[in-house]
């Protein structure tokens, strides 16, 4: 009895610390850069850090989901440029919650339409959302015939980015509220269950009677929604959008996943994880711009850090698994 | 999803293959027959594109990014993939422009190569031996890559006089087909003997396919993986060093896109990003698919920013009939 509490307990330690991975090295990150970088630990870089990397974590919890099923969506990049402009646009010509309810409502519409190709038309999800990259990117390019759109004299458009309710920022507000919307959904749903069981085992999904097509159609068009949150969060930080936005979002979010823990072969997702990646890398960056270190050794630097970060994961595993061993 | 053991056993045994008409023939090779049909109808349609140059220029534009796929069909067999291919290609076309005024001409292409294989080793030796996963692997490698390749010619683009390395990516034999599409030729011969005719591709499939399974019946999965990230990493630096001729001319982000691009290639002809089944055959025809529709929205004076809506169309839709027929043809 006793040793299989032990079991149990040591499991959810292991579960517990995916997270503290990488938690563990965001919090080396903010040490070593308060040392280092002087002004990297005050109230408005902390806060422009936040604000960051929010808007990749928003689309990073959907991408979440769709790499818990084992795929992923290369379209957000693009989806994120063209909600960006619906709303800019939609704010010349109306309110502003109606302007957001479109520019959301487009983004669903578009992740549907990844859907509807990947269960419709049975084409794998990498050549689906990398058509719809395409597609999309060329639409936001031609709406906008190239040029830019501003979003001019709307105040409450640009709180959004830097408003604060009870001292709180907004973005980290969204962040926090999509985050704990999204945790429900995923652990205490049984469509949360079903996106893990196709992922880790599709053969069985099926088998087991989960409707395979409708999860996969809702997953996608809950990461279209996701970009278009980070759409609307972007176009109100920049105040001038074009169909240029996002490019390479598509890596950077599937990155914080799969940092975060969340594996590519599916079966899982682990959105507590996502958030802290996302903070890890806008503090790396963060720390990087005020050491004033030049754009092309921020590459390098950034790429070293990924590989070591995930080292040093790797070695953790390694440490509890040989402790679990020893414990048996 | 498809089921990719069933098709090779198909293929390996053939117990129904006289039975199989000219109709089968045409859905089993869907993907090149849709590439034979588009140019045939493009060719009738079209003056300019039926222009010998043309059709030369469509061989030379597949076959840089061609290159690159058939390293990555053999990498995605084993369930891996490599997103760096766009750092090892500009990296090393710089290595290429640097070393080309010092060294004679082959001693530095030679040096590129081997540049290629090593990155490739460097990339192999972290995903199996730091166990990182290959997506995050690669793309930090890439970051790497570039930013050395930044840091090495501060953003500049580099200059590359060299004649024959500029014949090595213009020039063409009988006026028409294009030195980079005879070396894509070899390479994908190379590849097609190493998958079909070694154990070592007997090996990649396994390993694609159930790589505990693999690891348990002895099966060297780390070595095999690293072997397969080299092939990707020389392929690029081949690819790299035929554009770096055509445009005689290098820089860091000369090939921003790549691994994208490379991929598409390679999942268009059939291969399956789970692992465990592909062709080269299937890769060399995505690569001509590509450059075909490039070729012809260019032709069809199609703007820019339309050139991204239809090329996105014309991938899904080619694909999207492909997988209801073998859906169907399961089915059955």
């Amino acid at each position: 009895m006793s040793r299989n509490r032990d079991a149990s307990s040591s499991l959810r330690f292991f579960q517990f610390s995916e997270s503290l991975g990488v938690l563990t090295l965001l919090v080396i990150v903010v040490v070593v850069a308060s040392l280092v970088a002087h002004g990297f630990f005050t109230y408005t870089n902390i806060t422009n850090t936040i604000i960051i990397a929010s808007i990749t974590a928003v689309t990073g919890f959907g991408m979440t989901f769709a790499i818990a099923m084992g795929g992923f969506d290369l379209s957000v990049g693009s989806v994120q440029a063209f909600t960006a402009i619906t709303a800019a646009a939609l704010m010349q010509v109306t309110s502003m919650p109606v302007a957001i309810i479109g520019a959301l409502v487009v983004g669903i519409a578009l992740g549907l339409v990844n859907g509807v190709l990947i269960t419709r038309l049975r084409v794998p999800a990498f050549v689906a959302t990398f058509g719809m990259m395409s597609i999309i990117r060329g639409a936001a390019l031609l709406v906008t015939k190239g040029q830019s759109v501003m979003i001019t004299g709307h105040k409450a458009y640009a709180a959004i980015n830097n408003g604060k309710l009870l001292g709180v920022p907004v973005p980290l507000l969204i962040v926090l509220v999509v985050f704990a919307l999204l945790y429900l959904l995923l652990k205490h749903t049984p469509f949360g269950r079903h996106v893990c069981a196709i992922g880790g085992n599709r053969k069985a999904a099926i088998a087991s009677g989960i409707n395979i097509d409708r999860t996969t159609l809702l997953v996608f068009g809950l990461v279209g929604l996701t970009a278009a949150i980070s759409g609307v969060m972007l176009s109100s930080q920049l105040l001038i959008v074009d169909g240029t936005l996002g490019t390479g979002f598509e890596l950077q979010t599937i990155a914080i996943s799969v940092l975060g823990g969340t594996s590519m072969a599916g079966g899982g997702g682990n959105l507590v994880g996502t958030l802290i990646a996302s903070l890890l890398l806008a503090t790396i960056s963060s720390a990087l711009n005020i050491l004033k270190v030049a754009a092309f050794y921020q590459y390098l630097y950034l790429g070293l850090l990924l590989v070591l970060a995930l080292y040093l994961d790797t070695l953790r595993r390694d440490l509890i698994a040989s402790s679990m061993l020893k414990r048996r | 999803m498809k089921t990719p053991e069933k098709t090779d056993l198909r293929k390996i045994d053939a117990p129904e293959g006289r039975q199989r008409g000219f109709a089968d023939l045409v859905l089993r090779y869907y993907i090149q027959v849709l590439l034979v049909v588009a140019v045939v109808i493009l060719s009738m349609v079209n003056a300019n594109f039926r222009r010998p140059a043309n059709y030369s220029n469509i061989l030379l534009q597949a076959s840089f990014t061609g290159i690159g796929a058939a390293g990555m069909t053999l990498l995605i067999i084993t369930g891996a993939f490599d997103l760096s291919v766009a750092g090892i290609l500009g990296f090393g076309g710089i290595v290429l422009a640097l070393l080309s005024p010092v060294l004679p001409p082959l001693v530095a292409v030679l040096a590129t190569l081997l540049l290629g294989v090593a990155l490739g080793l460097l990339n192999g030796f972290v995903v199996t031996k730091m166990r990182i996963p290959a997506f995050i692997a690669t793309l930090g490698m890439m970051n790497v890559y570039l930013g050395v390749a930044f840091i090495v010619t501060k953003g500049q683009v580099l200059g590359i006089s060299s004649g024959l390395l500029r014949a090595l990516g213009t020039d063409s034999l009988f006026g028409f087909l294009p030195i980079p599409f005879l070396i894509m030729i070899v390479v994908y011969v190379l590849c097609s003997l190493f998958l079909g005719r070694t154990v070592y591709g007997r090996y990649l499939r396994a390993i694609g396919s159930s790589e505990t399974a693999s690891r348990s019946v002895g099966i060297p999965v780390d070595w095999i993986k690293i072997v397969c990230f080299m092939i990707v990493g020389v392929c690029t630096a081949i690819a790299g060093v035929l554009l770096s001729g055509e445009l005689s001319s290098a820089n860091a982000i000369m090939a921003s896109g790549y691994e994208l691009n490379a991929i598409a290639i390679v999942v268009v002809g059939g291969t399956s990003l789970k692992g465990g089944s592909g062709t080269l055959f299937g890769s060399f025809t995505g690569a001509l698919f590509f450059a075909v529709i490039n070729n012809a929205l260019n032709i069809f004076g199609v703007g820019a920013y339309w050139q991204y809506v239809v090329s996105g169309l014309l991938l899904i839709s080619a694909v999207g009939i492909d997988a209801i027929r073998s859906y169907l043809r399961g089915a059955d």
